[in-house]
């Protein structure tokens, strides 16, 4: 049979097919090397970070390490050789408890306590980011999908955009420094000298003086450092909105903009949000542009602890409330501890150690799962989602 | 419309369009979107602004600190000094010749000397706590009882037994004289001061082995030696003048920076309501006056030794003349004669340096003005990046440009062809499975942060690197064994992942994008997968795949953390002439330098507005390469099929 259907013409085909093979698995090989390294740096740290922050027994989490603020690291060592990790507090009262026994001790910056300190203020960056660029970037994808024509204007903005995306991070952090920190404008009785414009408003000034180092001026850096991403995956989601839907609602005597609210964006809503999802992944990562503008090496409280004075006793509701307010806003008007910048300093500030190394790969761990849990959500949902909306 | 129909609007649309503020609420919200669409441009402008607000003033602070550098005669001494800089590399390379001859002579020699000297040092680190304990003891006030100490020596000699006993005595020794080293240590104790005299005689052997050696290659120690004191009375004479125009620039500094607080306090009183404040921020301002420092007066007692100086390079310049023509030839090594070599060919152009020096030193004017042209070659063309220098501080672009340069060719000569080839292969021949594994992988690469894998870069890359280098059947490779963990080359390795996913999914767009009817028409001619595939589809995607390559370039030229974390942070133009092991070198680079040390510097010094600087010139860049991508893309764009 064989035979039969072989070409009695073909030349020897043979040298030819060991070349395709060779090329296709040079080929599969690089591109499987690009996933083998991926996953061994993955794996890497998985092996190293993961005893620190999991535990064999319950809670089997490292309660201490999840819920601390960050703090120096006390090692004593008595003359038997034996070492004691402790904090400040600690390390006075096993130097007493030594007595004479006590042989030296070691302190390890920021290797000590916990992460909370970092993980709450990412956290913090993370929203004001996230909801100020899904404001500009859901409306900019809004007018770019459903109101622009064709133009010079809406070349030039999506010239913009692409331009954008491509600006370094740390450029972002001269301009936030530049923009957030040392210009934008502020209420305040007294403006400072170096401001750059003060209009009296009566009863207050509005200075040009900028924000100072806060989670405000980083987060609003950080949020123009995701607005490209937030633009483009927004307007890809807008434009999978079939065209008839809108088309039937104009039909039915909808305004564009009842259209837009009724017909158009609950449809793109799921998808805009998963994407965006990636947004917040690439703002949690960044590290450059709130070097200046937001994050602190070290702080030894919370944002929300503050030395607030009680108020009398008889003080009205509104006395109170106001109070309540001024120490939410409080929470944005204070610079913070970042993961990215912690990871930073414990990678280039401070001498390697076994004490570092379980600090750093404890952080890095920590920081990876909750990127990566982001990124692993977002690729699962968009898939959930191509499943579900099909028109 | 005609009249005789009724109005369509009517009809269809009970409700009139209301109005808000006489606005039609329509158009309200479309200006809406239109300004937030807006904002991108907005921003991008912003950008500009504020770079250009903090970093504009650069050329003018900096012109003037150059002025100073200048008037206060700074420039007349670095005329000998850069040149004079490099006589402590040669000097350096000489002493290298010296004792890679010397060497394999005094070798067996030093490494038993240091080798005991080691294993006493670990036989006292062993036994550290009862050594320690013994030693407070004897310094205790009132000396303790006879019976205690005699109790802590027991403890201590106990202690040093079981170490002595357990010690790995290298085969440098024969088993004699390792048992005379134990027994010696096994007597090791703090109140014994001198040492061991196994040990005085292996230094002694030593001592000798190594006059002998010296005394073998005499001209070359002799050499080396009469280099390293050529310069001596040159660096004398250099010292004091620097010393001399050093203070001139100190005056100068403090007044202009009196000067700068002068006029803020001129501008407030000028402000101030009240006339008694106003009296009192003059007064403030008379009393911080300060005349303006004498440069010609102060420079003059240094000029009036010019010729002293031009005396003493000269002098200087024959010396080395003298030094080349003495050096030998032959080293003890071949390392040794590379070495040599080397220096002989750098010496006459040294020399050489050191005489037109004279000329310029005869030439040199301190009223010259410094021109705007000198300024911004001296920013963009310097190949100095020197800062919180007690000397000068030179802001030079050159070092971080070729640092930041040679790592992003580093990443994109690495990240090509692999995302290219990743791209064809999942594009064209992976199955849907396999396709499952690679998309989110490659994707995920995009959301692992720059500093994790900077950190990654520190610790893995930096340990492997370092590792691999030291295999002895590697040593040919060129830069190898490789001395510092961080380098331009793991910074690339690091870079080139964080470029994958990028080109990795423009490569593919522009792949797919190529249409059905071109593979169509291979695959009815009779061509192979392969031919499709490397004849049609790839040259059709060509200008989708250079994008994606400039477009990667563009991402790893802007990336902070990595090469912050894992370059090495080293200010220096790469030395290209250690051919491809140049990749090897730590450097710093642009995003780098902003990152370190913007924190440090105060608002408005020159230091500040240079950083500000290398941010518009990244900013620049970005644009170019962007721009760049998007010619490439239009110009080679496929006809519609």
């Amino acid at each position: 049979m064989s035979d039969l259907t072989a070409n009695p013409f073909a030349g020897d085909q043979s040298a030819v097919r060991r070349r395709e093979t060779a090329v296709r698995w040079l080929l599969r090989g690089s591109t499987l090397l690009i996933v083998a390294v991926t996953i061994s740096i993955v794996a890497h740290i998985f092996i190293k970070g993961a005893p620190i922050t999991f535990r064999s027994e319950f809670p089997f989490v490292n309660v201490k390490f999840l819920t601390e603020l960050p703090g120096t690291l006390h090692v004593i060592v008595d003359k038997q050789g034996r070492a004691f990790e402790t904090d400040v507090n600690g390390a006075d009262v096993i130097k007493k408890q030594l007595g004479d026994n006590f042989r030296e001790e070691k302190t390890i910056s920021y290797s000590g306590g916990g992460i909370l300190g970092p993980i709450v203020g990412t956290a913090l960056l993370v929203i004001v980011s996230v909801a100020v660029a899904l404001f500009l970037g859901v409306a900019s994808a809004v007018y770019l999908s459903e109101y622009a024509s064709k133009g010079r204007r809406v070349e030039l903005i999506r010239l913009a955009i692409l331009n954008l995306a491509g600006v370094p991070s740390v450029v972002f952090g001269l301009f936030g420094l530049g923009a957030f920190v040392l210009t934008a404008p502020v209420l305040t009785d007294a403006p400072h000298e170096r401001t750059l414009l003060a209009i009296p408003l009566g009863f207050t000034t509005l200075s040009f003086q900028g924000w100072d180092t806060c989670v405000l001026s980083g987060g609003f850096t950080l949020a123009f450092v995701i607005l490209p991403v937030i633009i483009t995956a927004s307007e890809q989601c807008l434009q999978a909105v079939p065209q008839g839907f809108r088309e039937t609602s104009m039909a039915l005597g909808a305004t564009r903009w009842q259209t837009i609210w009724r017909a158009v964006l609950p449809f793109a809503t799921p998808g805009i949000l998963t994407s965006s999802i990636l947004g917040i992944a690439r703002a949690a990562g960044e590290t450059a542009p709130i070097m200046f503008t937001a994050a602190l090496a070290f702080k030894d409280k919370l944002p929300w602890q503050k030395d607030v004075t009680p108020l009398p006793a008889d003080a009205g509701w509104f006395a109170n409330w106001e109070q309540a307010v001024e120490r939410f806003l409080g929470i944005f008007t204070e610079s913070v501890q970042a993961l990215p910048y912690h990871i930073y300093t414990l990678a280039a500030r401070i001498p390697h150690n076994e004490y570092s190394e379980r600090a750093q790969y404890g952080s890095v761990f920590v920081f990876l799962l909750l990127v990566a849990g982001l990124a692993a959500a977002s690729i699962w949902l968009r898939r959930r989602l191509r499943g579900k909306y099909k028109w | 419309m005609s009249p005789d129909r009724p109005p369509l609007h009517s009809l269809i649309l009970k409700k009139k369009r209301g109005t808000l503020l006489g606005l039609d609420p329509q158009r309200g919200i479309r200006v809406f979107f239109a300004t937030n669409a807006s904002v991108t441009i907005i921003v991008l402008a912003m950008i500009m602004i504020f770079l250009l607000r903090e970093g504009a003033g650069f050329l003018g602070t900096y012109k003037h600190e150059l002025e100073i550098y200048r008037r206060a005669g700074l420039e007349f001494c670095d005329i000998v000094d850069r040149p004079l800089a490099d006589q402590q590399e040669l000097s350096s390379k000489l002493r290298r010749a010296v004792t890679s001859s010397l060497d394999p002579l005094i070798q067996s020699a030093r490494a038993r000397r240091d080798a005991a000297f080691l294993l006493k040092r670990e036989v006292e680190e062993q036994a550290k706590i009862p050594r320690e304990a013994l030693e407070a003891a004897l310094e205790k006030e009132p000396v303790p009882s006879v019976g205690e100490l005699e109790a802590l020596r027991r403890q201590l000699a106990a202690a040093t037994g079981k170490v002595v006993g357990s010690m790995q005595v290298s085969g440098l020794f024969t088993t004699e004289e390792a048992r005379r080293l134990r027994a010696e240590f096994a007597r090791l104790s703090p109140e014994v001061s001198e040492m061991p005299p196994m040990l005085m005689e292996l230094s002694a052997a030593f001592t000798a082995r190594d006059k002998e050696a010296k005394s073998r290659f005499g001209p070359l120690v002799e050499a080396s030696d009469s280099l390293e004191e050529a310069p001596e009375s040159l660096r004398e004479v250099l010292g004091e003048l620097k010393e001399e125009v050093l203070a001139t620039k100190e005056e100068a500094t403090t007044h202009f920076t009196l000067e700068e607080g002068r006029q803020k306090l001129l501008k407030a009183a000028e402000a101030a309501a009240d006339p008694e404040e106003k009296q009192a921020l003059l007064e403030e301002a008379k009393a911080s006056e300060t005349p303006e420092p004498d440069y010609v007066g102060s420079m003059a007692p240094v000029l009036e030794r010019r010729d002293e100086l031009i005396e003493k390079v000269v002098s200087y310049a024959a010396a080395i003349d003298s030094a080349a023509l003495h050096l030998p030839k032959e080293g003890g090594t071949l390392e040794a004669t590379k070495l040599l070599a080397e220096v002989r060919e750098a010496l006459p152009p040294h020399a050489k340096a050191l005489r037109d020096s004279v000329d310029a030193l005869r030439q040199w004017q301190q009223d010259k003005p410094v021109s705007i042209f000198t300024v911004v070659g001296a920013f963009f063309f310097g190949t100095n990046w020197l800062t919180n220098s007690s000397w000068q501080d030179f802001f030079g672009f050159v070092p971080l440009l070729a640092g930041s340069l040679v790592i992003a060719l580093i990443a994109i000569v690495i990240a090509t062809p692999l995302s290219v080839a990743a791209a064809i292969y999942t594009n064209q021949f992976a199955s849907e499975r396999e396709k499952e594994l690679i998309k989110p992988v490659i994707e995920f690469i995009q959301a692992i942060p720059s500093v994790v894998l900077g950190f990654i870069g520190i610790t893995l890359v930096g340990d492997l690197i370092k590792e691999v280098s030291g295999f002895s059947w590697l040593s040919w490779l060129p830069g190898f064994p490789i001395q510092e963990r961080l380098n331009m080359f793991n910074a690339g390795c690091l870079l080139a992942l964080m470029a994958v996913p990028t080109m990795f999914s423009l490569a593919e767009d522009a792949l797919n994008n190529v249409p059905q009817a071109y593979i169509d028409a291979s695959d009815a001619l009779g061509a192979t997968k392969l031919q499709t595939v490397f004849r049609v589809i790839v040259p059709a995607a060509l200008s989708g795949i250079a994008a994606a390559i400039l477009l990667g370039l563009g991402r790893v030229i802007g990336e902070t953390m990595v090469v912050l974390l894992v370059a090495g942070n080293r200010i220096a133009i790469p030395d290209f002439s250690s051919g491809p092991g140049v990749i090897f070198q730590p450097a710093h680079t642009l995003t780098g330098i902003i990152a370190q040390e913007l924190g440090e510097v105060s608002r408005g010094s020159a230091h500040w507005q240079a950083l500000f600087m290398v941010g518009i010139v990244l900013f620049v860049i970005s644009l170019g390469v962007n721009a760049c991508a998007r010619a490439v893309v239009r110009r080679f764009e496929l006809p519609k099929a």
